[in-house]
């Protein structure tokens, strides 16, 4: 069974903008994909209909192997929560939270316990090499650190995959290789890495590339 | 998403946007402290109330000179021999005591008071409305049948806090002044150009505590009506006439049937003219009451409107709060939050809003009542329970989430992908 299914999928705004225009491939478990293409090729709508917070016009997604259409918004939620990890360009962590808080809020968002959450999220820190900084606001942190807090926190709740918007566009060349190698790390473990990039070299590192130019495969 | 710690994030978040949450539940504030004092009012008129109820008795009334009557030649007035006949034919009267005052001078030594207000009556005054500790004795009926030249003194009532209007000018009044240098009790003082022998000292309660609502208004000494009526005695035809009578009939049962009873005999008395009026003192009082229960309810309708202007301050801050923080919704939904977390967060935000605010308005309402009661003397005492600063409490953060429920709810419906790119 894939990871990711998608059939002839279709993305269309109102007013009429066909961000995508029926794209099918698959992602078995355990690869490591990068989505490439030009500006405005629809590569981020794919990613957020592959993370389930956008849902397609037209086509099928399974995720899993299971039909993610008929899912109402709370199973889609739950979904989401449990299974996909998020990593954002921009890194989008709460300016408010500590690194350890930030981690924690998805499995607070799961009804995961307090102990088990600061123990995990201390966990995932370490791991990412940021287990001296666990207190650090995202403003005490540099890019590189933000980021590796962003996986800690993709991580939080043990996904199947892991979904990553141009997670090296906002970080100096030492840092993008470093958050790459941790990518790389996750994937080796068995995770499957889909990200979105324009970089070439993220592409060549990854197992497999799909292109996308103006709603389809190139 | 553990609530421990939800408060912790709304903690955070409010206090991270101080002004902005100040100004927007000053309003709230100013409604619980309206409610509150309210209440308190409330509370505080009823004992008041009730303790003046209980001290007046059950079936009190008074029988006073009709105001503005122009007698027909045939009625000699009000007297103390109208008093005593009440006393003779209806004998189950708990209270029958006739009352004249005359405001006189007072010399002792080289002491003059002017302004003394002295009232005479009979040993039966005891039987209600008594407040006081008695030291020498009251008037007997002894003095009253012997005309004797005794008085008994009231003490200036003291403060057990003293309201701020009192130092400026209860303090002047000369009968006080007197009174706190004299140990009165055997002396023998000049009021008018009558000696008297003051047999007892009467003290009142601290003003603070007097339960009885005209307590400012009461006499200053005490003396047999006879005594009273010989020495002060204004009415050239009528020397045995008498201010008023005050009746108890021990039971508001018979308050109706002796009152009409009463109107009767002094009707034949005074040869057919009512020249009198029988006042239902509790009546009176009630109508007081009613007045201020009107107060308090003005005070109701502030509170709530108070309360609600306070709610919709508090929906326009959760919605500025949702519009400046559509990116945090996006992230949160992104990393798993279902749009039941994201409305339970901003409802918990408005209603942490709301109790603090309820929590301001019970410190000034507190306050505000502390200061009140200094302020308005005895009557004006009120009470505040805890339950009732909880329930102030509790009610603004219900208002506060009930008017965050629409802000809050379109927050969660917000696009995580549109919230996502927000700045």
């Amino acid at each position: 069974m894939d990871a990711i299914t998608v059939e002839s999928l279709a993305r269309t705004y109102e007013g009429g903008y066909q961000a995508l225009k029926g794209v099918s491939f698959s992602i078995a478990k355990g690869e490591f994909v990068a989505i490439m293409g030009p500006s405005g090729c629809g590569k981020s709508t794919m990613l957020n209909i592959l993370g389930l917070l956008d849902r397609p016009t037209g086509g099928r997604y399974l995720l899993e192997g299971a039909e993610t259409a008929m899912l109402d918004d709370s199973r889609i939620t739950q979904l989401r929560r449990a299974r996909i990890g998020f990593v954002f360009q921009s890194f989008n962590l709460l300016p408010r939270l500590s690194a350890l808080e930030n981690v924690a809020l998805p499995m607070a968002y799961a009804g995961e316990g307090v102990a088990e959450r600061r123990a995990r999220a201390t966990e995932l820190l370490t791991r990412v090499g940021l287990g001296r900084k666990v207190e650090n606001t995202p403003l005490q942190l540099s890019g590189g650190e933000r980021q590796r807090v962003g996986i800690a926190r993709a991580l939080a709740n043990k996904p199947a995959l892991l979904l990553a918007d141009e997670p090296t566009g906002n970080l100096d060349s030492k840092s993008s290789v470093e958050i790459l190698a941790l990518f790389k790390e996750l994937n080796a473990e068995g995770m499957t890495v889909v990200l979105v990039t324009h970089d070439p070299a993220i592409g060549a590192a990854a197992g497999r590339v799909i292109r996308i130019k103006d709603g389809a495969l190139a | 998403m553990n609530l421990r710690e939800a408060f912790r994030a709304g903690a955070r978040e409010i206090y991270a946007n101080k002004f902005r949450s100040a100004l927007s539940f000053t309003a709230v504030s100013v409604g619980v402290a309206s409610l509150l004092y309210t209440m308190a009012q409330t509370k505080g008129m009823q004992d008041a109330l009730q303790k003046n109820l209980d001290l007046m008795g059950p079936g009190r009334m008074t029988v006073e000179k009709k105001r503005n009557y122009k007698s027909k030649g045939l009625s000699r007035g009000l007297s103390y021999a109208d008093a005593k006949a009440l006393r003779r034919e209806l004998p189950d009267l708990y209270m029958v005591t006739p009352r004249s005052s005359y405001s006189v001078k007072l010399y002792h030594g080289r002491t003059k008071v002017e302004g003394v207000n002295v009232a005479g009556t009979t040993p039966e005054f005891r039987r209600r409305d008594w407040v006081y500790t008695l030291n020498g004795r009251f008037i007997n009926e002894w003095d009253v049948e012997n005309r004797a030249r005794v008085v008994v003194m009231v003490e200036p009532a003291v403060w057990i806090k003293k309201p701020f209007w009192a130092k400026f000018w209860g303090e002047d009044d000369p009968y006080d002044a007197f009174g706190k240098r004299v140990n009165l009790l055997g002396a023998r003082i000049r009021l008018e150009d009558a000696v008297f022998t003051v047999v007892g000292v009467l003290t009142p309660p601290p003003r603070d505590l007097d339960p009885r609502w005209d307590s400012w208004n009461t006499p200053n000494a005490l003396m047999p009506i006879t005594a009273f009526q010989h020495a002060f005695s204004r009415s050239a035809d009528n020397p045995d006439a008498v201010d008023e009578i005050q009746v108890e009939t021990g039971s508001d049962r018979t308050l109706g049937s002796r009152r009409r009873q009463i109107e009767m005999i002094l009707k034949r008395r005074h040869r057919g003219e009512e020249d009198f009026e029988i006042k239902d003192m509790r009546e009176e009082i009630e109508s007081k009451m009613e007045d201020m229960r009107k107060y308090v309810k003005a005070g109701f309708a502030l509170g709530i409107v108070a309360l609600l202007a306070g709610g919709i301050g508090i929906m326009n801050v959760t919605l500025a709060t949702i519009f400046a923080r559509v990116r945090e919704i996006g992230i949160r939904r992104a990393i798993g939050a279902g749009r039941s977390d994201i409305l339970a967060q901003f409802l918990l935000e408005a209603a942490m809003l709301g109790a603090a605010g309820g929590l301001a308005g019970v410190a000034l309402g507190l306050g505000g009542l502390k200061w009140l009661a200094t302020l308005g003397g005895t009557r004006d005492v009120a009470e505040i329970t805890w339950t009732q600063c909880a329930e102030g409490i509790a009610l603004a953060a219900f208002v506060s989430a009930a008017f965050a429920l629409v802000p809050a709810y379109r927050a969660s419906r917000l696009d995580p992908v549109e919230a996502l790119k927000a700045e």
